[in-house]
Formats: C-alpha cells, structure tokens, sequence
C-alpha cells in the first residue's frame, strides 16, 4: 500500500512534540526542555521524559543533602510532606536511600556512544553551519536531505554507503520505502526515538522548519521530514534497526513514577516539595510581615524620578539599592516596554525581533541619523568602516592557507602582547577600550528611532516602518494600566538591561529574555519617545491619563553584569528636569556601589568593599566564566504594586510585575500579565531548573569544553549534539555546589481571588500549568482582609497562614554556599 | 461572499453565468502552534486557497482558550477554512486524522456550492 505523505508529515509534527524549543545562540531564550510534556502533571512528565531523554527529574540526592545542610528544607515543613504517604524515617537515613538509589541506577545506565548519533551530527553541523565554515557544505541550496544524499555515498563511517546513492530522491519517498513493512501505528515511536536521540539539533531544525523567511532557512532548506529521511537511511545503511528496543509510549502509564511499587510519590518529590514549601513560607512570611508594618511618610509626596525597571530578578537588588539613594519611585514591567518591535541598528543589516517568543513583532523600527547630526554620524561611519575592514583583512589572513603562515610571523607578536594584556590586567583593558570607544558617537548620539509611521520605508512582504498615533498611544496605555501608573514625576526613566561579558558564546542568556535575548536599551527609547510625543499625551489624556506638561521620559540601560545603569536622553530637558537627571546620575552610581557590594557576596573571589571593582573586572574578562549569575536563584514570580515588597530583601530571586488592582476592575491588565510575563517567568524558570537538575541532559555541561559550532549553537567537544540549555558555570558555584536552587515557581498575586480565578478560567493552557505542577500560585486578596489564599487543582483554594513561626531566617547570601 | 450561497437548491434549470456548482467545505479549528502545519498541508492539497481566522476564542475538550490576548500570539485558537473538490479536501482529511489522535482541534466538512468553479478548483 503506498505511503500517504500528508500522513507521514502529520506523524512527524506528532512526534516532534516531545522535541523542546531551540534558537540560534544569538538568541539565547530560556524555556522549558519539557514543553512537549506540559500536558501531562509534571511529576508523570519527568518520568517519561527520563526514558526518552535519560535526563534526571529532580534534584539529585547530594544537592537536597547541600540544601539540608543550608537549612533551605525546614525539618517540620519536611515531616509534614512525609507524614501522610506514612515515612518515618529520618532525615539523614532518607538522604543516604535516595544516595544509594541513584548509585544503583548509575551503575546500570551504560553510557552509550551511538555511531548513527557521531555520523548525523557531523551531516547537520555541516549543512547547518550559519557562516562560520571557511569552506561550506555544497549542494545547500537543494535542502539538507538532497545535499547529504548527493555526499553520504562517500562517507567512510557508513558501512553499506553505496546504496544511499540510489535513495528517492524526496524525503517522503524516502521515508515511505524505509517503513515499508512498519505498520502506521509504530510510526510515531520510529519518529520520537530518532529525533530524541539528538533532541538539540532536532529542535533546532523544528525551529528553522518554522521560519521560511529565515535567510539561512531560506538559503539552505531542511525539514524534519528531511532529516528523518536521511537518519533512517543512514540507519538502515548502517545494519542498525529501526524501530527502539521498547515502545515508547508518550501517553502511557507513568509506572515509573514510583520505584516503590505504590502510588507513593517518590522520594525525591516529596524533598522538592519541602524544599519549595520551606522556601514559599519564609518569602510569604516576609510579605505578610513587611504589610503589617506603618508606611513611611514619605510615601505621599511626588517622587524626583520614577524608573521603570524589567521584571527580571537581577532587577530586584538595584531597584532596592536605587529606592534608598533618593526620592525615587520604582516599576516593573517587561524589558520589552509592550512594544513589539523589530529593531535595526544603525550600520547593522541584522534585524532583531525586540519581544518575547510568544509574541510576534508587528512593527519595524530603525535607527536613522537625524539631519542635523551629520558630523557625528560621518564620525562613527568612518570608525565602523575601518573596524570592518581590520576584522576582515584578519580573517581573511587567517583562513587562507598561504596567508596564515606569514600572517603569524608578522603579527604573532601583538597578538601575544594583547593575549598577556587581556589576560593580565583585564580591568586595565577594559577601561582602555572604554576611552576608545567614547571617542566614537553611540548611535544614540546622533540617530532617532523611527517610531513615527513612515509608509515610503515600507519594504513588500515585510512589517510595517514606524507606529501610527492610535498604536503609539494604545501601547503607551497598555503600559500605565498595566502597571497600575497614576501620577507621574519629572523625570520617567524606562530602563532596559543587557549584560557585559567578553568570549562568551553565553551573552545572549545574561540579555533581557523579554527581548529575546537582546539588550532593551532600543526598547526602551522607544517607549519614552512614544511618550514624549505631545499628540500621544492629548490621546492619552481622552483617555484618562494626564501626564503633566513638566514630566520627561527618557530612556537607559541597566547593565547587569556592573550594575551601572546608564541614561539615554534624548529629549530637551528643562532647568529642573536636567537637575533631577544630574543627581539621578550621582544617586545610580551610588546605587551601583551598593548593589555591586550585595553581589559581591555571591561572587566567587569578590569582596564586597570592591565590589564594584570586581563586576568592571569579570565584563572584562576574557577568562571569567561565571560574569554574573543572570537570572540563577529564580523562584517567585510577584504581581503587586511596590508597597508590596518594599523593605524586603528578595535576594534576588523573584520577578516582581507591577499591578493595581484598584485600577483594574475587569482584570484585563491582570489577564495580560497571567498569559505573557507568568508564561515566560515559566520558561526561564523551568530552563533554570531543568538545566540544573540533569545539567549534561537538559543544560550544556562545562564551558571549559564548550565549542561554537556553525555561529548556531554550543556543542560539548567536537561532535555530538547541539546543547541547548545552560552552562554548568551559570548554575554552580563550583563543579560540586550549586547556586542556583532548583524550585518551580511560585506566582505571588496580590488582587481579589474571583477575578484571578476568572482568569485561569478563561485561559487553558494557563490553569493546565498550575494543575499540572508546573508552577504555584498564593492570591493575597484584599476583599478578604489580606489573606493569603493557595491555588489548588481545578480552581480550588486553600487559605494559608503565611505568618507562622518562621524557624531559620534565610540568610542575606542564602542561596550561595 | 459573491460565490458561495447557503445550501439552498438552485431554481434556474438553464445553466446561466450563475449557475451554481457542488464543492466541499473544510473548517478546521486548531491550537496557534499548529497554524504552520496545517497552512502547509493546506499548501501541498493543491487547495486554490483559503482563509486564516487568528486569535479566535472557544471552548473544546482541554477547557477555554482566550483570543486577542495582549502579549500573547500563541495561546488562542486558529480557524481555517477551505473549498474545492472532494478528492483535494480528502488529502486535507488525511493529514489532519492522525494530528488530532494526539493534539486538539477540530474539523467540519460540508457541502457548498460555488458559481465561479475555476476558481476553487485551481491547478488540476
């Protein structure tokens, strides 16, 4: 019976969906390698993934014994887990059970080097390769499975190559002659076991697949159908069968779930679940307390400035550190401002989509050097030019055969020179190239953004240039209402944050995830040019907001890695405005220096009285690993105004969204931050704990070993599979302790409980996360006196006392060893 | 909608301009990430075209899906729908029984009737 092909296509679209989500390392976003699996309570999911992947699904036994001995698992929060499903035995004697489980599963997992793995790598590396090959795959252009048919007859590590020269010559055809004689019904368990051999690259091409108007994509073509086609060809022509040794069954039962034989959770459940309740408690507790105590005084009066931050964690410590330096109000809102831009550099032919994965960019807009600039922007062009032509002339030296020898003898000197100074004296360094690079304009020095509509720079086929009035202004008030925004200060600074680190294939990860791993500094332009717009103004104020004639917004960047905050300002500044701004600048620095000294505490060699010293040398530093700990240690997610969780340490660990719920009757805007910021505040959180628990399954293993392949991505050595989640040295202070406290997040809403559970209601995918176990919600709901109210499985709720005797304070530096 | 009509029979005896000609209809309600697949088998049905609703809202199976959320592309429903002849709106059938034996959606196919038939049946 022939194959039908849009069966076939619609079995492999099944299949890919236990495949998580991958993009390029420029793009470094974080979301969960189990994605596929969110369908299923996560408790099953871990256990199917681990027969699929191998990956691990909890914490392993050393890492709860290190969270033991911390005190970040309270005794009583942990009896009171173990208690119902009737274990009495000590804490210790349950540690050293779940020590020689896992020694025991060690001991049997064989650890198995898959020849048909070394050979397809190897292909899609090849084809894949996005510009950094000196001598690339030919036949590209033909789509990944004609090009390796055209060239795998010649590959020595394939036994019986020949006959490959003689395969269909589309992938479907392909296909449908190498399942010949498999029923339809296997299909599905033939697809998943071949693409979750190599889940990173398999994902990465799921990714590509989806994006026709790639360039890459658009160039060199590859499907999944494709490299199916060419995996069980090669596997055929390698003696190896097809099919896996068992069935794999996605939706089977999760037997495995309990290797005690009962339905029993397993032990390493219930120990994650103290360790979040314990964590949830004293966080709660905290908020509860910081609530019962009298406002200040100050609280009334108009701020100097008020600064919008993004909700990341690294957030939470410099808007601390800012709200002591002077009369300063703070928010937090996505780094991607609620525009949903594709931006372009001034120079650069790249354009970034500046707004999360879940949202698509709608609006196109580009830096473009204003008229009466023209001395500046002839300045940075002949610098950029001269820049180009050195790195050029040098790659070219490099890479051509002849050259390289010469090239060596001639400039081998300098470059060792610059190799000792890079690696002696990186502050030095790094100071210097800052005097350098201030000598050239920064584009925002001389270009403007151009968020006025323009139809004439409209290109066919693509999105629109500029934003008319109607959209300048709804997104403007999308801002105010989402954060519960009343009355404004003088001065209004959006603040979008990237991070500062050299040789760092990594960088994209320390970005602002809400801009998909892009700095949010043009973002953040954006939206203050939006508001500084008079006609926007009029529009908002039909609408109900007034913003005073005397306020300013302007934009800056926080760098998370130095905590400078930088300040773009781009409109003309009356007398008291410009006075605001200069202190504002004196008062960040100061902020700088605190929040530096805070950090210093969890940084590896760095004394909290050079704080600041130490962050400028690790942005530096072409050998530092760990520049800044990014988003580790994340483990709350909280939606409330300010006053909220002013005056608490959060150490780091929680998104905090601004909200009003008085100011928000209908809970649109609390529907808004539910389904986009929770959602992504999901995907870190679980990129964060996944690549921790199992860090060579689901993260990427040590940077020491790590090698860019095709400017793509990050493989362990020189073959194997496309790693796609994060370093070891972004989560462990050392190859043995770990900094980052894997725990599934917990959101924190503060807003009447009816409207959050309308909320969930309305929105599935949403209430199956919460259900499921992906992540936890608490609603403080202020119709009913403050209280504290725990989400349970199908829109029930529990009250909880956050307020109980909190045994072990958590310490300053608490989740640091 | 110059060229389909309701299910009402034609009264016009005598081919006309107008006269009305026979087709099936294809509804299709999917998550957002599916959009690219099924746009794709829809492609490859030699369908002549079709019509895309995004962000649609609706309740099925896995409970209620919210359309035009604010930051999120994702979450909300898809709707396509497509006519042409049977053997093409099969083709379409083939590749979307096996999907929804794992993911949720739906599919409506009916009978329709089209003046302008060129139009529908494409490229034969």
């Amino acid at each position: 019976m022939p194959i039908d092909s849009a069966a076939l296509r619609a079995r492999i679209e099944n299949a890919a969906d236990v495949i998580g989500r991958c993009w390029p390392l420029q793009t470094f976003i974080a979301a969960n390698p189990l994605v596929g699996f969110e369908d299923q309570p996560f408790d099953q999911a871990v256990t199917q993934a681990r027969r699929l992947f191998g990956g691990r699904g909890y914490p392993s036994a050393a890492r709860f014994r290190q969270a033991w001995e911390q005190d970040a698992i309270d005794p009583d929060v942990l009896a009171r887990q173990l208690e119902p499903h009737g274990i009495a035995a000590s804490p210790n004697d349950l540690l050293a059970q779940m020590e020689a489980a896992e020694r025991e599963r060690e001991a049997s997992e064989e650890a198995s080097d898959d020849p048909l793995n070394r050979v397809m790598a190897k292909w899609l590396a090849a084809f894949l390769d996005q510009g950094q090959a000196a001598w690339p795959m030919p036949n590209r252009a033909q789509g990944f499975y004609a090009a390796w048919r055209a060239l795998a007859p010649y590959d020595a590590q394939i036994p019986h190559r020949d006959a490959l020269a003689d395969r269909p010559e589309r992938p479907t055809q392909a296909l449908a002659q190498v399942l010949d004689g498999h029923p339809e019904a296997h299909w599905e368990a033939i697809f998943r076991h071949h693409l979750a051999r190599l889940p990173g690259w398999a994902a990465f091409i799921k990714w590509r697949a989806q994006q026709p108007r790639h360039p890459w994509q658009a160039a060199c073509p590859i499907t999944l159908a494709g490299y199916l086609a060419a995996r069980l060809c090669t596997a055929q022509a390698m003696g190896l069968p097809l099919a896996p040794d068992a069935p794999l069954s996605v939706n089977g039962t999760a037997s495995g779930a309990s290797a005690n034989g009962t339905d029993r959770p397993p032990l390493p459940a219930l120990w994650l679940s103290a360790w979040e309740a314990t964590y949830r408690q004293r966080l709660l507790g905290d908020i509860a307390r910081a609530q019962a105590e009298p406002e200040g005084a100050s609280s009334a009066e108009r701020p100097d400035a008020q600064l919008v931050f993004c909700i990341d964690v690294r957030s939470e410590i410099i808007r601390r550190h800012v709200e002591q330096a002077g009369a300063y109000e703070t928010f937090g809102y996505a780094g991607f401002f609620g525009i949903p831009m594709q931006y372009q550099a001034h120079g650069s032919d790249v354009r970034i989509d500046a707004c999360p994965p879940i949202v698509d960019p709608k609006h196109r807009v580009v830096d473009v050097p204003a008229a009466d600039r023209q001395d500046a922007t002839a300045d940075r062009d002949r610098w950029a030019a001269l820049w180009d032509a050195g790195r050029t002339l040098v790659k070219t030296l490099k890479d051509n055969i002849a050259a390289a020898f010469g090239f060596v003898e001639a400039a081998g000197g300098g470059f060792g020179a610059a190799m000792a100074a890079r690696t002696l004296g990186p502050r030095r360094v790094r100071q210097w190239a800052a005097r350098w690079a201030d000598r050239v304009p920064r584009p925002e020095a001389f270009c403007e953004l151009s968020v006025d509509r323009a139809p004439s720079e409209d290109e066919p086929g693509d999105l629109p240039v500029g934003l008319t009035l109607q959209e300048k202004a709804f997104y403007a008030e999308a801002a105010f209402n989402l954060l519960g925004w009343s009355d404004f200060a003088p001065v209004v600074v959006f603040t979008g944050h990237g991070s500062e680190t050299v040789n760092n294939p990594y960088k994209s990860s320390l970005d602002c995830g809400a801009c998909a791993g892009n700095p949010g500094g043009p973002n953040a332009r954006a939206l203050a040019a939006i508001c500084n717009d008079p006609a926007v103004r009029d529009a908002l104020r039909d609408r109900g907001i007034d913003i005073p004639a005397d306020t300013v917004f302007v934009a800056g960047e926080h760098n998370t890695t130095t905590d400078a905050v930088r300040l773009i300002v781009e409109a003309p500044l009356s007398g008291a405005q410009e006075q605001v701004v200069d202190r504002l600048r004196r008062d960040l620095a100061d902020a700088q220096a605190g929040a530096t000294a805070e950090r210093a505490e969890t940084l590896q060699g760095a004394r909290p009285a050079r704080g600041r010293a130490s962050v400028q040398r690790r942005a530096g530093d072409w050998a530092e690993t760990r520049p800044e700990w990014g988003l580790a240690g994340n483990a709350a997610f909280i939606v409330g105004p300010r006053a909220l969780t002013t005056d608490v340490n959060l150490e780091g660990r929680c998104f905090l969204h601004s909200y009003d719920w008085q100011t928000d009757p209908d809970g649109q805007a609390l529907e808004v931050i539910m389904t986009a910021p929770l959602i992504v505040g999901e995907w870190i959180n679980t990129q964060y704990y996944f690549s921790t628990v199992d860090n060579a399954v689901y993260g990427s293993g040590s940077k020491v070993t790590h090698n860019v392949v095709g400017k793509v991505g990050i493989l362990q050595g020189n073959g194997g599979d496309l790693m796609t989640g994060l370093p070891l040295q972004s989560l462990q202070s050392d190859d043995t302790t770990a900094y980052h406290h894997p725990l599934r997040l917990l959101a924190v809403v503060q807003a009447p409980v009816d409207r959050v559970a309308s909320i969930i209601r309305r929105n599935a995918e949403l209430q199956q996360l919460f259900d499921h176990g992906w992540m936890a919600l608490v609603v403080q709901d202020p119709e009913q006196d403050g209280a504290f109210l725990r989400y349970q499985p199908e829109l029930t709720w529990t009250p909880i006392d956050p307020s109980a005797p909190q045994p072990v304070p958590p310490t300053p530096a608490g989740i640091a060893s | 909608m110059a060229d389909s009509t309701h299910n009402e029979p034609s009264t016009n005896e005598r081919p006309t301009p107008h006269t009305l000609h026979p087709l099936k209809k294809i509804e299709i309600i999917v998550k957002g990430e599916r959009e690219p697949f099924v746009q794709d088998l829809l492609d490859r049905s030699g369908v002549s075209g079709y019509t895309i609703h995004r962000d649609i809202a609706g309740k099925g199976e896995s409970g209620f899906h919210e359309g035009h959320l604010l930051f999120n592309d994702k979450a909300s429903l898809v709707m396509f729908f497509a006519v042409s002849d049977e053997s093409k709106i099969q083709k379409i059938i083939d590749g979307l029984t096996p999907l929804f034996e794992k993911s949720s959606g739906v599919m409506f196919v009916s009978d329709t009737k089209v003046v302008r038939l060129k139009k529908f049946l494409g490229d034969e």
